[in-house]
């Protein structure tokens, strides 16, 4: 916690107040839609998502062509955003590697994956990933091959990025591959 | 209206309000890779109008946007950001 | 003149910083602002372009925590709107 947080703290606690004695919040109903939020949105979305492309060619190609429909295949959506969003799933390959980021702000499919982490909405991470992606990804201890596309998310669609699947999981379940699959993976920070 | 494959361009002008077209793709040439529907004007929106319009997907190359690099970067752009 | 959050291919502003095993918000009030922001948009109090708008106007933007932020743009659309008075936002009890 930042040293400011306590007085800002008690700020925010008197803003909540006086919105509930105007009525524009419920107390009670902003706890229940946080936890409803943070109980459906996470990573482990994304990684669900990934395993099931990587276990089907016929998933893939849809959730490539149309990554909103696609995921009702695994009980999933984009609903629950703040405004209608699309969503966009890019693909690594041997030859083209992707990285997400917002330059303008801090847009992400918060709806699918829960809240950013702080390096994703910091100014350093926003500056550099479109100027100089590699010297990023090897801030992150990784240097993928091919080359690098850059997403920045400055309107209404929402980038995830599918990794390569890891050589050696032959026979793996969908289950055990969710398992190797990692936020910044999804990002592009990562390999998985 | 564009479609995928015209060469277009960013608009070079700073404008004096809200919007989502970042400077470092101001007055820049790319390429409309993709379409993505119709969708509310940021611009228009974060002064209370409504405005829709066509958006596309659009690739530049990291040599357009900053003189060097071999890395794309893609962003969406709403029509009048584009000629 | 572009504002500064606008900050796309810009030099210095130092290495990026990864924290481990990051939870969704670092304590109470996060959550509160992030749940109390959802709630206006979705009560149709302001819009997030507006909320964007706000943010990037904000004197403090880059020095400022990104939840902080939040809270502040919150606040000066509440004022704009005439939803609270500039007044109130800042009497706080015992602050």
């Amino acid at each position: 916690m930042t040293h400011s947080s306590s007085p800002l703290a008690a700020r925010v606690r008197h803003v909540e107040a006086l919105l509930e004695s105007r009525g524009l919040v419920d107390p009670v109903e902003l706890d229940r839609a946080l936890e409803a939020f943070l109980a459906r949105a996470s990573p482990a979305n994304g990684a669900r998502i990934v395993a099931r492309a990587w276990v089907s060619d016929e998933f893939r190609a849809r959730l490539l062509d149309d990554a909103g429909a696609a995921l009702a295949d695994v009980g999933l959506s984009m609903g629950g955003g703040l405004q209608v969003q699309r969503l966009c799933v890019v693909e690594n390959t041997p030859a083209v590697h992707n990285v997400v980021v917002c330059t303008l702000c801090s847009c992400y499919p918060i709806a699918l994956l829960g809240p950013s982490p702080t390096w994703y909405k910091s100014p350093a991470y926003r500056a550099q990933v479109v100027r100089d992606p590699r010297g990023v990804l090897e801030s992150f201890g990784f240097s993928p091959d091919g080359e690098i596309a850059v997403w920045d998310a400055n309107a209404e669609t929402r980038y995830m990025v599918l990794p390569m699947r890891p050589g050696g999981t032959e026979g793996w379940d969908e289950e055990r591959l969710a398992g190797l699959v990692t936020r910044n993976g999804l990002i592009g920070v990562a390999p998985v | 209206m564009f479609q995928v494959g015209d060469r277009v361009r960013t608009s070079a002008a700073a404008v004096p309000h809200h919007t989502r077209l970042p400077a470092y793709a101001r007055g820049c040439a790319g390429t409309v890779v993709g379409v993505e529907g119709r969708w509310p004007l940021a611009d228009a929106r974060a002064q209370g109008a409504v405005v829709v319009q066509p958006v596309y997907t659009v690739r530049f190359s990291a040599s357009e946007l900053f003189g060097a690099g071999s890395h794309s970067v893609t962003l969406s752009m709403w029509e009048e950001y584009l000629t | 003149m572009s504002r500064m959050h606008d900050v796309g291919g810009a030099d210095g502003f130092g290495p990026i910083v990864e924290e481990p095993d990051e939870p969704p918000f670092h304590s109470d009030w996060e959550a509160h602002v992030f749940a109390m922001n959802r709630a206006l948009v979705a009560g149709g109090v302001y819009n997030l372009d507006e909320f964007r708008d706000a943010v990037e106007q904000l004197p403090g933007y880059l020095t400022s925590s990104y939840y902080e932020n939040w809270f502040n743009a919150m606040c000066a659309l509440l004022v704009r709107k005439g939803v609270l008075s500039a007044d109130e936002v800042d009497h706080v009890p015992g602050g």
